[in-house]
């Protein structure tokens, strides 16, 4: 690329002014609205109260992270389904990426095919799925009472452990295409070079994979987890439509109980206070990761 | 010259037992592969028969996999009774205003950034906090400021809201492709006389049309699949597509199906363009929660 010298000769103002509409509204839209949050998650704003507040320091802090049971659990039982859906997704992307790129002609199709349910909402995945495990009308149960697996009506989301289950399920049914379009990207990027030498020196198979797939396609695999692991400390639409937090509280996840804390109970500086810790965990769940990830490479180093 | 002839045939035994090894493999990966189209695609098929189905399907036993005759009555029901019409519309509306937005405003800052190297760093700074920051954060003060306002229940709230989130992966976008533009024909555009605001509607945007159609679907499909922000800042009169199909689930595990699919077909449908017609980018739009809004 080369730019001629007009295209740098320029007016002082113009840049400035080409990016200012964009950095205007990121000022008004987001950096305003989070420092006054930050702001009102030391008072005790409550919407079901009144529109005044007064300054109570860290009280509300103290209560989401000591007192609050009810978030806590929440912290909990968003670890518990984020765990198990990250192994699967990464062990079920890397098996399909790799399926994929053993075939020639159709790869890119069934690649489309296979990538619609990322692109689907969470809502509009968790409501197909919910109507799916429906008791009475539901695809699982009359499939398996059609082929003599179930007899009777099952209500998959009566216990807590079904119920994380069955998110599980549900959000790896709808993530699982973003790791295999991530993974199929990195193991096209593998020169092929490589697996002649390695056939050269006797590995195939199983060998050419472990010594040359893996080592190669760690790094691509660290950042699709990572960029999930982000992507479900959010989890929200999913839980609301899929159980709605049920039952018993088993599967609210941490967005899922700020929202109830702010737009049920309308405790508006308390739910402030805990996105604000919900930001501080992912921070520090991000700077964990990627120091792990330092760490480790100096030891193979 | 008894083992000069049997190697050949052992050589072309050995071969014949690798090209059938080989057809194993081939049809154990097709096998498979076809056993993960049937999981991710199966309930699709699913949701769109239990919507073209008639009421007395939903109770057979046998349970009705093909309707016999399927109808759009759902459809239709959905449409007059369920006010479907008018949430079908909203989400329309939004979408389509916050791309063009989204556009109008990505475009000179990108330009900026391609250009003149405005400010690119603090460009991947705010995209990486905005990837990273959850959006319950920003709903709660967004939710009392526009209370303040009165921008609740508003076409313009939710615009504006779907526009800023969208800007920066935007910007991200067009950057790539603003750079990739020969400054040759720009240059040819500026001696000639024109502005450089004259020259970047007249001269680059043409050219760069495909990668802004690029931005663009994605950005109509991020905002079309948006939940959080589209609960909360909705009214009755503004509600979303994503907000109607909540609405059904009031019914506990069994509501009513006909409508409730008929929805969700409809919510879908957008996923299932872009999937085919961005694939190249499915990857970048992905990772940068281009999708998810």
């Amino acid at each position: 690329m080369r730019i001629g010298a007009l295209v740098l000769k320029r007016k002082s103002w113009e840049p400035a002014a080409f990016a200012s509409p964009s950095l205007a509204l990121i000022a008004i839209v987001i950096v305003f609205p989070l420092a006054y949050s930050f702001w009102l998650s030391f008072r005790n704003f409550d919407l079901a109260v009144g529109p005044d507040s007064e300054f109570v320091g860290v009280a509300n802090y103290v209560e989401a992270l000591v007192k609050d049971t009810r978030f806590l659990n929440s912290i909990w039982n968003t670890a518990i389904i984020i765990g198990p859906s990250l192994v699967l997704e990464l062990l079920v992307g890397l098996g399909i990426a790799l399926l994929l790129t053993r075939i020639g002609r159709g790869r890119p199709i069934i690649t489309a095919l296979l990538a619609i349910p990322a692109m689907v909402s969470p809502v509009m995945a968790a409501m197909t799925w919910r109507m799916m495990f429906g008791v009475k009308y539901g695809a699982i149960n009359n499939l398996g009472r059609q082929l003599g697996v179930i007899d009777v009506y099952f209500d998959w989301f009566s216990s807590p452990l079904i119920s994380i289950v069955a998110i599980v399920m549900v959000e790896v049914w709808h993530n699982t295409a973003f790791m295999t379009l991530v993974l199929l990207a990195g193991l096209q990027s593998i020169p092929q070079e490589l697996y002649d030498a390695g056939k050269a020196d006797g590995a195939d198979g199983w060998r050419s994979f472990w010594y040359i797939t893996l080592p190669l396609l760690k790094f691509t695999m660290v950042v699709g987890l990572m960029i999930r692991l982000i992507d479900l400390t959010k989890l929200f639409g999913l839980i609301f439509v899929l159980t709605f937090g049920g039952p018993g509280g088993a599967t609210e996840t941490v967005a899922f109980s700020t929202y109830l804390a702010g737009f049920n109970d309308f405790r508006m500086s308390y739910a402030a206070a805990l996105s604000y810790v919900i930001v501080g965990g992912v921070l520090i769940l991000t700077l964990v990761f990627m120091w792990i990830q330092r760490y480790r490479e100096m030891r193979a180093a | 010259m008894a083992i000069a002839l049997d190697l050949p045939r052992a050589k072309s035994r050995s071969a014949r037992v690798l090209r059938v090894r080989r057809g194993v493999g081939v049809a154990l990966t097709w096998a498979t592969l076809i056993a993960a189209l049937i999981f991710f695609l199966g309930p699709f098929f699913w949701i769109v028969t239990t919507s073209v189905k008639g009421n007395e399907d939903y109770f057979a036993y046998p349970p009705v996999w093909l309707p016999a005759d399927a109808s759009l009555k759902h459809y239709a029901g959905l449409f007059t009774r369920s006010s479907g019409a008018r949430y079908f519309t909203n989400s329309l509306v939004v979408s389509t205003l916050s791309m063009l937005a989204a556009l109008l405003v990505s475009l000179p800052t990108a330009y900026s950034i391609a250009r003149w190297r405005f400010g690119g760093g603090f460009l991947s700074l705010v995209l990486l906090v905005l990837r990273m920051l959850p959006a319950i954060a920003l709903i709660i003060p967004l939710y009392i400021m526009y209370k303040q306002l009165g921008l609740t229940n508003s076409y313009l709230g939710l615009v504006i809201v779907y526009t800023v989130l969208y800007v920066p992966f935007a910007v991200w976008l067009l950057v790539g492709f603003l750079r990739d533009f020969p400054v040759e024909i720009e240059e040819a555009a500026l001696i000639d006389g024109c502005s450089r605001l004259r020259a970047l509607v007249s001269v680059v945007v043409p050219i760069i049309a495909p990668g802004l159609a690029v931005v663009a679907l994605f950005s109509f499909i991020a905002t079309w699949n948006e939940f959080l922000f589209a609960i909360v800042l909705t009214g009755i009169e503004t509600k979303t597509m994503m907000v109607l199909v909540t609405s059904f689930t009031s019914g506990g595990t069994d509501m009513f199906y006909g409508e409730a699919s008929a929805s969700v077909v409809l919510g879908v449908l957008p996923a299932f363009v872009v999937a085919f017609v961005l694939q190249r980018y499915l990857v970048k739009g992905l990772a940068l929660g281009g999708t998810k809004g």
